[in-house]
């Protein structure tokens, strides 16, 4: 079938407007009598707070300090609400948003916010997802009886009597660290009020959540809210869950002028969610000719002082545990866990980016103890059209696995590359005799 | 002592929020007064290329250039939901919702085309450049401005807007034993790299790498090797540099001075393959590549740098403070 | 309160300014050029990238009064006027697909810029070196270092046309 677009390098829409400098991200915006907003968070990563915020109030130029008290609902949170607006009494971790400063300019809102007292009464805090899980760990979340906030178990055929029939077993722990998605333009947002409807501008990654939580936490109809998501820079899953839009929606809704806010480079890594650590314990077992027969694996994913996407992101971990490989046998236990570490949500390949540093490496090292190389490995293996995966599901179109193994393969060479090496290691060692 | 070695990664990745959660998406299309086409959806355009290539969409399926699209997508009060940008899902949801209700305007464009033509049948109709003509005696034939002129006049100043909606198919997994078909497309990749590791320095050095992609199909070839470097510099970034310095919950790196993010110094250049197995329920077989871009990466680098020096690197990043200090530790 | 006059995009201003006023707000708040993009703060992103007395300078660094006397050249100055009157670093940028999320893009054309007024034949590792303090964290670089490469093409060839 011939396309007459479709499969054609076409320009992009939007490069016009970018490479001349006219595209309008969120901080390009500018409107008259508006005001600028700061945000204090918290600096201790477990502690019930009282904040003072009395002098900040007085300041000359100050227009209003927002704080929990100011929220009609406040909660956020895009599966489970456990975010606050604003903390009440107490902080889960370094970066916690407690108070909102509008005042007349930036700097004015910036000095105000040195001079709101933070009294902070610290209490156990647990950074270890693993100590996390145990039963005397601290509790994050009160309200939760334990820090594991989701357990999702995969289980397919028998391990046990797997594992008997293999002639290779590796046996390995893994564990990657938290990172940030490092978009290039910080978080930024203006909010104006357009008759009854509160107007958030801000960078987003879905508007129509970001309207729906709004609405939530003003406790207004969300037809009274409106985003308007011009130019984002890079997102990443890091402008899933909302910063500033409550914020600034509260204080244009009461104050009935528009506000700014702009992140510095520190605010927004401290602001938006992270990738999930996570600890791998894997165990795989294949046959002498290299066919998986068994694999078991447990993840604990750390997703620091909130859920974020924490369930989904596990659950797509589990699921994706055993890399592209027919597996008759799996067990995987996939667990997040509360921490009082910076929370962790959404980035670009959600639990599935994790999960590979170890089923990847597990898939080498089986073949190296078979005296296999790593591309044969991985076709005796490779899911085809056809294939089960280990949640039972039927692969029944589009499934090139094998192609793009053979396609790096006829570009680097590494069967090759491995059989050489294989045979200068006999040589050493023959000269070594 | 410089050592080098090569390395594979392969995966796979699920599209969408899966395990049976409505992961809908929903567009409009308007055929304007001037007879450019309009598409109002709530999909994010995060620099992934989703207003061009669903664009693309669009003007394939009325057979028009891309520059009579008109794509509206950044508000609220004009678009409806088609749900975030992200779980690589906006070209295969919310390219489906835009098919689908593109097909409708053209429906109903045929319809009125039959109407103005005074023809008897819309069989044999074809659509090119904003046009609507019989194939068989192609004079015959009605501009999309005409359309919506005709529109227009019947229906009190009203143009012609239809939708289109979209639900991914796939189930809740059983809660004991996580059966079920929780994720649909699945998108493959895999890279191979090699490497040079420095055995003094434990520095990595790539000296060379290359990604096949699987696709389904590419509706933009140049922005899918645009999301494949992306995706391969973010993923090296993983790998072998980013740290936040978490330390009692305090990240001690959380600025670009000393979380570091690789220039265009630190990324070599990357062979790119486009894998084109068109995919039956996407729009037209195409599937979503963001997130799959950069997940074989990690995975290839470690086991290149294994085969270069003979350590297996457990835990990333692989700083090269960790990797002389395993270089050593094996040697001893 | 400082008195200084300098030009930005050909155009000259005479303004009243803050001792301790960065050249990014000026550019952005006063003068209201809001094409230059502040990703960092601290000079190590390159978004704010604007070219004052001939060289790069990151403006979030720079001072708003060390501009005095100088010519500064934004985003918004390096296409001439008309849609139709790109420079050919930003045809290259368009032709090539080295844009996406596009918030670094200004200051990688006037880092691209800088470059090839010095040197019209850059070899890809001296493009990389030429942009490596301009960070993206979309196109992986490679698509950029196509597209100056592509620009440095089309300068020596706009060249060699003038001269015939």
């Amino acid at each position: 079938m011939k396309f007459k677009t479709v499969g054609h390098s076409e320009v992009r829409v939007d490069a016009m407007a970018k490479v001349i400098g006219e595209a309008t991200y969120p901080e390009d915006f500018y409107m008259k009598d508006m005001l600028w907003g700061k945000t204090l968070r918290s600096t201790k990563a477990h502690a019930h707070v009282n904040l003072d915020t009395q002098d900040a109030e007085k300041m000359e130029g100050v227009i209003k300090v927002f704080t929990y008290r100011d929220v009609p609902d406040n909660h956020h949170g895009v599966v489970l609400k456990d975010h606050e607006v604003f903390c009440s009494k107490k902080v889960r971790r370094i970066g916690d948003p407690l108070a909102f400063v509008v005042a007349i300019s930036n700097k004015i809102a910036e000095k105000a916010l040195k001079t709101i007292k933070v009294e902070y009464n610290e209490i156990p805090a647990i950074f270890d997802p693993v100590e996390a899980m145990m039963k005397d760990a601290p509790l994050v979340h009160e309200n939760h009886k334990s820090n594991i906030i989701f357990h999702y178990k995969l289980r397919r055929g028998n391990i046990e009597e797997a594992f008997k029939k293999c002639a290779v077993i590796i046996e390995k722990q893994y564990k990657c660290g938290m990172v940030d998605h490092g978009f290039l333009q910080p978080e930024a947002g203006l909010a104006y009020m357009d008759g009854d409807t509160v107007v958030v501008c801000a960078a987003t990654q879905y508007p129509h959540f970001d309207q729906l939580e709004v609405a939530e936490a003003l406790h207004i109809s969300q037809e009274k809210v409106r985003i308007i998501n011009p130019a984002v820079g890079g997102a990443f899953g890091g402008r899933e869950d909302i910063t500033m839009q409550v914020h600034l929606a509260l204080a244009t809704k009461v104050l009935g002028r528009p506000i700014k806010t702009v992140y510095s480079r520190e605010e927004s890594f401290l602001a938006h969610s992270k990738r999930h650590p996570m600890v791998m314990t894997y165990k795989t077992g294949a046959d002498a000719n290299g066919k998986l027969l068994a694999m078991e694996a447990e993840l604990v994913g750390d997703t620091g002082a909130y859920a974020s996407w924490a369930i989904n992101v596990m659950r797509k971990a589990g699921v994706h545990a055993t890399g592209p490989y027919e597996i008759p046998n799996v067990k995987v236990d996939s667990y997040a866990v509360y921490t009082n570490n910076p929370f962790a949500g959404a980035m670009r390949g959600f639990g599935a980016t994790q999960v590979p540093i170890a089923h990847e490496q597990q898939m080498d090292m089986i073949a190296e103890e078979l005296d296999i190389d790593p591309i044969t490995i991985r076709l005796i293996n490779g899911f085809t059209l056809g294939s089960t995966t280990a949640t039972g599901q039927v692969l029944s179109d589009s499934v090139p696995l094998k192609e793009c193994i053979e396609a790096v393969e006829n570009s680097l060479g590494i069967k090759n590359h491995y059989e050489e090496k294989m045979e200068e290691l006999a040589m050493e060692a023959g000269v070594g005799i | 002592m410089k050592k080098r070695g090569k390395g594979i990664g392969s995966i796979f990745y699920g599209t969408g929020y899966g395990n049976g959660f409505p992961d809908v998406s929903n567009a409009i299309a308007e055929l304007l007064p001037d007879g450019k086409v309009a598409i109002y959806v709530g999909a994010t355009e995060v620099g992934q290329g989703a207003k061009t290539i669903l664009s693309q969409i669009a003007a394939e399926v009325l057979g028009i250039p891309l520059q009579q699209i008109l794509f509206v997508c950044e508000d609220t009060a004009t678009t409806p939901d088609a749900g975030t940008a992200a779980a690589s899902r906006q070209t295969y949801n919310t390219g489906n919702a835009i098919k689908i209700a593109s097909e409708n305007l053209r429906e109903e464009i045929y319809r009125l085309a039959v109407e103005h033509l005074k023809i008897n049948s819309k069989v044999g109709l074809k659509m090119a450049d904003g046009k609507v003509y019989l194939n068989s005696f192609p004079s015959l034939a009605v501009t999309f401005k005409e359309i919506a002129d005709t529109f227009s006049k019947q229906n009190k100043r009203k143009t012609l807007r239809v939708e289109g909606s979209f639900t991914a198919l796939t189930t809740k997994m059983d809660e004991e034993t996580g059966q079920g078909a929780p994720y649909w497309p699945y998108t493959f990749s895999v890279y191979g790299v090699e490497v040079e590791v420095d055995t003094e320095t434990g520095l990595v050095e790539i000296t060379k790498a290359v990604c096949a992609q699987d696709v389904g199909r590419a509706i933009n070839p140049k922005l899918v090797e645009g999301q494949i470097d992306g995706g391969f510099a973010m993923g090296v970034g993983y790998t072998i540099f980013e740290d936040l310095g978490l330390q009692k919950g305090e990240m001690k790196n959380r600025r670009f001075s000393n979380y570091l993010i690789p220039t265009a110094l630190d990324i070599p250049e990357l062979e790119k393959i486009i894998i084109e197995s068109p995919e039956e329920t996407a729009p037209y077989g195409a599937k979503g590549i963001g997130e799959p871009v950069m997940i074989g990466v990690a995975p290839a680098i470690l086991n290149a740098i294994y085969d270069a020096v003979g350590v297996r690197m457990t835990e990333i990043p692989v700083t090269p403070e960790k990797l002389l200090k395993a270089i050593n530790k094996a040697e001893e | 309160m400082k008195k200084i006059n300098l030009k930005i995009n050909g155009s000259e201003y005479s303004l009243e300014i803050d001792e301790n006023m960065r050249l990014i707000d000026l550019i952005r708040d006063v003068v209201g050029l809001t094409g230059t993009k502040e990703g960092c703060g601290e000079g190590e992103c390159g978004a704010c990238t604007v070219i004052m007395g001939g060289v790069t300078v990151n403006s979030c660094m720079v001072l708003a009064f060390q501009a005095n006397g100088k010519e500064i050249l934004t985003i918004e100055g390096v296409k001439g006027k008309g849609n139709d009157k790109l420079h050919p670093i930003q045809k290259a940028f368009l032709e090539e697909g080295a844009v996406q999320c596009g918030f670094c893009i200004p200051g990688m054309v006037l880092s691209a810029k800088a470059l090839l007024d010095e040197n019209n034949t850059p070899s890809r590792e001296e493009i990389r070196e030429g942009i490596s303090g301009n960070l993206c964290r979309c196109t992986g670089y490679n698509k950029i270092v196509d597209a100056i490469e592509k620009a440095a093409y089309y300068l020596v060839k706009e060249a060699e046309d003038n001269e015939i």
